[in-house]
């Protein structure tokens, strides 16, 4: 085995989820001592990457060496006992629990009759926080800290445990420009020390002033690693995004008329602030950017899930208020939502009344359901869009990925709608099934509707949308006409990295 | 001065003593040493009842059983000691914890290992204990001839003045504090309640800890069972019935989140002493005995929806400061 | 575009009939023939008393008093709820209406006003439980202490005695050969089947039940439902009440009734409501609260007294709880603990090898059938026994693999 001095090394580690493929035989090699970014767009299978090296997930195959020997942690206390810690965006700990605990759970200091010692713990916590930050009081719940000081708990916690790997997966995702400041000096102090970081980060300005070498995922495949002096935005942002484009989209004959939906400057505390855009009748607009940049939450507003703050929405040149999903379908706004499991479908009930579900009136008499026309509309509708089932009686559970998500179209064509809001409408679908999403797209923008389509998914944008609109961080950072655009100018914008190029 | 305030239950407090003010005025009678020793002493067994659905809470569940588990304990206990008297009573305490677990142990089977609902489950085994405790009796009543002065003495005999049920609540009180908050497997249960998932991500074992908590409150209630017949000196097949409500509501006053994570024993402690309180004030109140019960659900009710909109305020603050962010 | 897509239009008629294999082992005919093997149980006991129609009438009079409350409490489980408030609900609209007719208000309105008391406190639950989303657990604890507690002040150690003449009718007269409670009883079935099963509000409520955040996304106004049902489940305790009354003779006092409500969640349970939310019929529970009723009273024959039946209820509502959690993915977890070291990867290539040698040996009986050249059959054969033999070996290695890693994990961590 040729040693090196690789401190952690990854070899065709493949897994999968049911039949999704989220790491299709990825390499990785982080050397001692260094800071190492991982990039990738969105579902790259970075996060997956990162379960797997913390023995959250088992590998399918593949292994892992750490230091040259074979391990197989099976959850984060053996990973943590090989020195192995994690920091994620979105800290998963014990937040009912006080500072102290949550850095020592797995491993807590006790004395001789096996008792808890608690003072000697606040005393070490104290110790091991100190330096990170002056603020924080360890005997506090967890819960009670911001995102910010939780992740220096994090990293308080992987210090404790003598963490020769340390990854952080978006760590300066949520935090102010200072906050920032301190956790790259920490990062660097770290790296001094001797502990290698793996940095997940979608910030260039992280990965410029952090890392020194960089390995890109793509479509859960390893894509390359460099060293970062060696190579430009452009090269980094082609390897992220740079599938061809040789996927066929289905080509758009629908007319664009006038404007349906005008959405001014609405703003939503701790989501999004200042949005503006419009969409026209028969016009496909994606609504593009990263996870977490409130795309979701926009679309939620129109719908009269969430309620804006402040700011105007107009339909058809009039001013509407949108307080529930109730009003929204009446108003003529159609929400697909992003998870057809937890949002769209109920899967204990048969497909046809999933279909009905949000027009039940429509088959009623004096409240009482007429079964017949139920089943005879949803049958009309579902072979409309060409569903493959056993029959509309079958619960969508029995059904394929795309089939599913066919259900959820079923049951908004059932009304009368001006303006569909498809929030990710091929997520963990197969290839085939995309294409005839992508057909019932076309030709319900054909048959008039306004269409705003949220997706991550860069091909998927430039070929369906006739325009599109980048948001990050809760701010729209590009508009561009489809004809006009290339994949790295959207994922710039996404990155948002017109502002970081003056510094780069 | 700024480690009192910062102490997580203070809210708590200022609201014992203001029952305790109001109280004093309105009824000062209350407040003589034997009045309040008699308070606490009637109210005693709620103390076992209440930290056991304390601990089962944490985890996310809720035992109802407990009140059955009562008068298993009671009736089992009583009516052997009244046909074997020449046995040393220390036998009845002990006896009374080990059909405690069993019966915890049975609801942490079905709860932890069959995932079966704590709420149904439990409500399944307050009617088979209640039954057994039934069967047991059959049907009898013992009236305090029937006991004997060293049964009766491990909850009423006096020692430095207060009588020993509170005794034991207090060393129940001590072990349950130190055990929760200085033990692996004490600790675990408050993991399990604050985010099962990353418990299991941990390593945790959910089944094992969730089967612990039931074992616990099961052996406190049986505990209490004993204590209930020692105290009154009587014990029929329906004692205890209705108290795992009450102890639910203890709990409540007490802070502890119904939702799981979040309960201390000394917060337990201090609903327990509210609702004492509560309960001995309106006693006393001419007249007003009868609105004890309507205005402890009131009282529970209200303090639910302030725990509520206390969390809801917190969220708010929380998206400020992702606002300022943007 | 889709022309070729369109050529072909699938036929999703519902295409499954009545089967009757089907039919006869589903959960509600289960309960069927449990009540019938209750009855057979009784007929050999006692065999005088299938003559004797008024013993009939009178077990299913005692067991009927709490009926109307069963089928407001299906409601209240289809959402994944609960109320443990109905038996104080219960009593206080019980004393609402004595108290006008004891002070000379026309029965009509003591009556309504008991019931609409009876609306008054489940709408109270429902605004908690909806619109200030509180726990229904907590919610009606709180209530049913709170409830009972007004029931309390008012009547203190008094009781009522003066109810209206029907009330006894109720409980313990017969129209013709079928009690009165019973005839009501299937009235308000009838009426609630077809709340459930016919109409929009059923259909909502199976949504909400199976899936509150899909039924916001559907535009059902989730909290609004949880009212209505809360409400509902008020007025059937009201109406219960009169069941109550006329059972206990017509009196009534503040401690009757405790544990009803678990007595009501116990029969739901029991037929098939699944206390999660969204699954049960509304005959299921209609003919367990029979089946509770003979259940109580064989046992009562057999010389096991009132509160000795507490054991049993408990018991059957454990069962009724287990039953349906004996599934299938129950089974595959034990089968992956112990046949495949709790290994997934294991289980997979098992189960793949598993389902291939049952495409191949189904294959082999399409040729034996069409009388297909056996060397052909043979060859099918061979391949089966070789699939399951590199199964058997990579199994095995694996199996050596996951020991050798737990050592080493073991001597690592330790």
């Amino acid at each position: 085995m040729n040693e090196q001095n690789y401190i952690l090394e990854l070899k065709d580690v493949v897994k999968t989820f049911g039949g999704v493929t989220a790491l299709a035989g990825v390499q990785f090699q982080l050397k001692k001592g260094e800071i190492h970014a991982l990039m990738g767009e969105n579902g790259a299978g970075k996060s997956t990457f990162i379960k797997v090296i913390t023995g959250v997930h088992q590998p399918d195959s593949g292994i892992m060496l750490l230091e040259g020997e074979r391990i197989t942690p099976r959850n984060t206390m053996d990973s943590a006992k090989l020195g192995i810690a994690a920091i994620y965006q979105h800290v998963t700990a014990f937040p009912d629990l006080s500072v102290t605990e949550n850095i020592f759970m797995g491993q807590e200091i006790k004395n001789k009759l096996g008792m808890y010692d608690w003072r000697q713990m606040n005393k070490r916590a104290k110790e091991l926080i100190e330096p990170l930050s002056k603020e924080i009081d360890v005997t506090k719940p967890m819960g009670s800290l911001s995102v910010a000081a939780q992740q220096l708990v994090e990293i308080a916690k992987a210090l404790s445990r003598d963490a020769r790997i340390l990854i952080m997966d978006e760590p300066t995702a949520s935090l102010t420009a200072n906050e920032c400041e301190e956790l790259y000096a920490i990062a660097e102090r770290l790296r001094n020390e001797g502990v290698s970081i793996i940095l997940i980060s979608h910030r260039f300005e992280d990965m410029y002033r952090l890392a020194t070498r960089v390995t890109v995922f793509r479509d859960a495949q390893y894509i390359g690693c460099w060293d970062v002096d060696k190579i430009s935005n452009q090269k980094l942002i082609g390897a992220m995004v740079g599938r061809e484009l040789d996927q066929m989209y289905p080509e758009k004959t629908a007319k664009i008329g006038k404007t349906v939906l005008k959405v001014e400057n609405i703003s939503k505390e701790g989501y999004f602030k200042n949005i503006s855009f419009e969409v026209k009748k028969g016009e496909i607009l994606a609504l593009t950017g990263l996870v977490g940049a409130g795309r979701t939450e926009v679309c939620q507003t129109i719908f009269g899930i969430m309620n804006p703050d402040s700011g105007k929405i107009t339909l058809e040149g009039q001013e509407i208020r949108v307080k529930s999903p109730v009003e929204a379908f009446k108003q003529g706004i159609g929400l697909l939502p992003e998870n057809r499991q937890t949002q769209g479908l109920i899967n204990e009930l048969p497909i046809y009344q999933n279909v009905s579900s949000a027009d039940m009136n429509h088959f009623a008499k004096a409240h009482m359901l007429d079964e017949k026309a139920e089943i005879q509309n949803a049958i009309e509708l579902c072979q409309k869009i060409s569903l493959k089932a056993k029959d509309i009686s079958a619960p969508p559970s029995s059904l394929s990925g795309g089939n599913q998500q066919k259900v959820v179209f079923a049951k908004l064509l059932s009304m009368p709608l001006k303006v569909l809001i498809l929030d990710e409408p091929t997520k963990g679908i197969d290839v085939g099934a995309k294409y005839s999403i992508y057909e019932i797209m076309n030709e319900l923008a054909s048959n008039g509707y306004a269409i705003i389509m949220v997706s991550s998914e860069m091909p998927e944008v430039l070929g369906m949308a006739d325009r599109i609109v980048v948001m990050k961080s809760g701010h729209v950072t590009g508009e561009f006409n489809s004809g006009e655009v290339s994949q790295e100018m959207i994922m710039a914008a996404s990155l948002g990295e017109q502002r970081k190029e003056a510094k780069a | 001065m700024k480690k009192i305030m910062g102490y997580r239950n203070i809210g708590l407090v200022f609201g014992l003593i203001g029952l305790l003010v109001l109280a004093a005025i309105i009824t000062p009678s209350m407040f003589s040493v034997n009045a309040v020793i008699s308070m606490l002493r009637n109210n005693a067994v709620y103390v076992f009842l209440a930290i056991g659905m304390m601990v089962v809470l944490v985890t996310g569940g809720i035992d109802l059983s407990i009140g059955a588990t009562l008068a298993l304990a009671g009736v089992a206990c009583t009516s052997l000691m009244s046909s074997h008297g020449e046995i040393p009573t220390v036998v009845w305490v002990l006896l009374s914890l080990v059909i405690g677990m069993l019966c915890g142990a049975f609801n942490g089977f079905v709860v932890g290992y069959l995932k079966v609902v704590p709420m149904i489950a439990t409500l399944g085994t307050m009617y088979i204990y209640r039954g057994l405790a039934f069967l047991l009796s059959g049907g009898q009543w013992w009236f305090p001839h029937q006991i004997s002065e060293s049964y009766q003495a491990w909850a009423a005999k006096r020692i430095l003045g207060v009588p020993s049920i509170l005794w034991i609540s207090a060393i129940v009180f001590i072990i349950a504090a130190w055990f929760l908050n200085y033990r692996t497997s004490g600790r675990r249960i408050y993991a399990i309640g604050t985010n099962v998932e990353s418990a299991r991500v941990a390593g945790i074992k959910e089944a094992r800890v969730r089967f612990l908590a039931f074992v616990i409150s099961g052996a406190l209630a049986g505990l209490a069972g004993m204590l209930f017949t020692s105290n009154y000196a009587s014990c029929t097949y329906s004692i205890g019935d209705g108290y795992e409500l009450q102890a639910v509501a203890i709990c409540i006053l007490g802070g502890v989140s119904i939702t799981g994570g979040r309960g201390t024993v000394d917060g337990v402690l201090i609903g327990w002493l509210m609702m004492s309180v509560i309960t001995q004030f309106i006693s006393l109140l001419p007249g007003l005995s009868v609105w004890q019960k309507a205005l402890q659900g009131a009282i529970i009710i209200i303090a639910v929806f302030i725990n509520i909109a206390m969390a809801r305020s917190s969220e708010k603050r929380f998206l400020k400061e992702r606002g300022a962010l943007l | 575009m889709a022309g070729e897509n369109k050529a072909t239009v699938r036929d999703l008629t519902v295409k499954e009939k009545f089967k009757l294999s089907k039919f006869l082992v589903r959960w509600e005919m289960m309960l069927i023939y449990i009540l019938i093997l209750i009855n057979l149980i009784l007929a050999v006991a006692r065999p005088g008393l299938y003559f004797n129609i008024g013993t009939i009438q009178s077990i299913i009079q005692s067991g009927l008093d709490l009926s109307p409350m069963v089928m407001g409490m299906v409601f209240v489980l289809m959402l994944g709820d609960i109320d443990v408030s109905i038996a104080s609900i219960m009593v206080l609209s019980g004393m609402t209406t004595g108290l006008l007719y004891q002070n000379g208000a026309p029965v009509v309105a003591a009556v309504l006003a008991g019931i609409l008391t009876g609306a008054a406190c489940g709408a109270f639950n429902g605004v908690l439980i909806g619109y200030v989303k509180m726990p229904a657990v907590i919610v009606t604890i709180s209530t049913s202490m709170l409830f009972r507690g007004i029931v309390e002040i008012i009547l203190d150690v008094n009781s009522l005695k003066n109810f209206p003449a029907f009330y006894n009718a109720i409980g313990w007269r017969n129209w013709g050969i079928f009690p009165i409670s019973m005839v009501l009883y299937v009235i308000i079935t009838v009426i609630f089947f077809f709340i459930l099963h016919k109409s929009t509000f059923g259909r909502q409520l199976y949504i909400v039940g199976n899936n509150p955040t899909t039924a916001t996304y559907s535009g059902i106004r989730v909290e609004r439902v949880k009212l209505i049902v809360f409400i509902l489940m008020g007025v059937m305790a009201g109406i219960g009440s009169i069941f109550f009354v006329g059972r206990m003779g017509g009196g009534l006092s503040s401690s009757m009734g405790t544990g009803y409500e678990m007595d009501v969640i116990a029969i739901c349970v029991l037929g098939g409501v699944s206390t999660n939310g969204g699954k049960g019929k509304v005959y299921g529970p209609f003919i367990s609260t029979f089946i509770m009723a003979f259940l109580l009273y064989t046992l009562g024959l057999i010389g096991v007294d009132a509160n000795t039946r507490k054991i049993v209820t408990g018991i059957v509502l454990l069962i009724a709880v287990l039953i349906p959690s004996i599934n299938r993915q129950l089974v595959a977890d034990i089968r992956l603990k112990v046949l495949y070291k709790n290994n997934k990867n294991i289980e997979a290539l098992n189960l793949k090898t598993a389902a291939e040698v049952k495409g191949l040996k189904a294959e082999i009986a399409r040729l034996k059938k069409e009388g297909a050249a056996s060397d052909k059959i043979r060859k099918l054969e061979e391949k089966i026994v070789s699939l399951q033999n590199t199964c058997k070996e990579k199994t095995a290695q694996m199996k050596a693999e996951l020991a050798e890693d737990a050592r080493r994990n073991k001597e690592r961590f330790s």
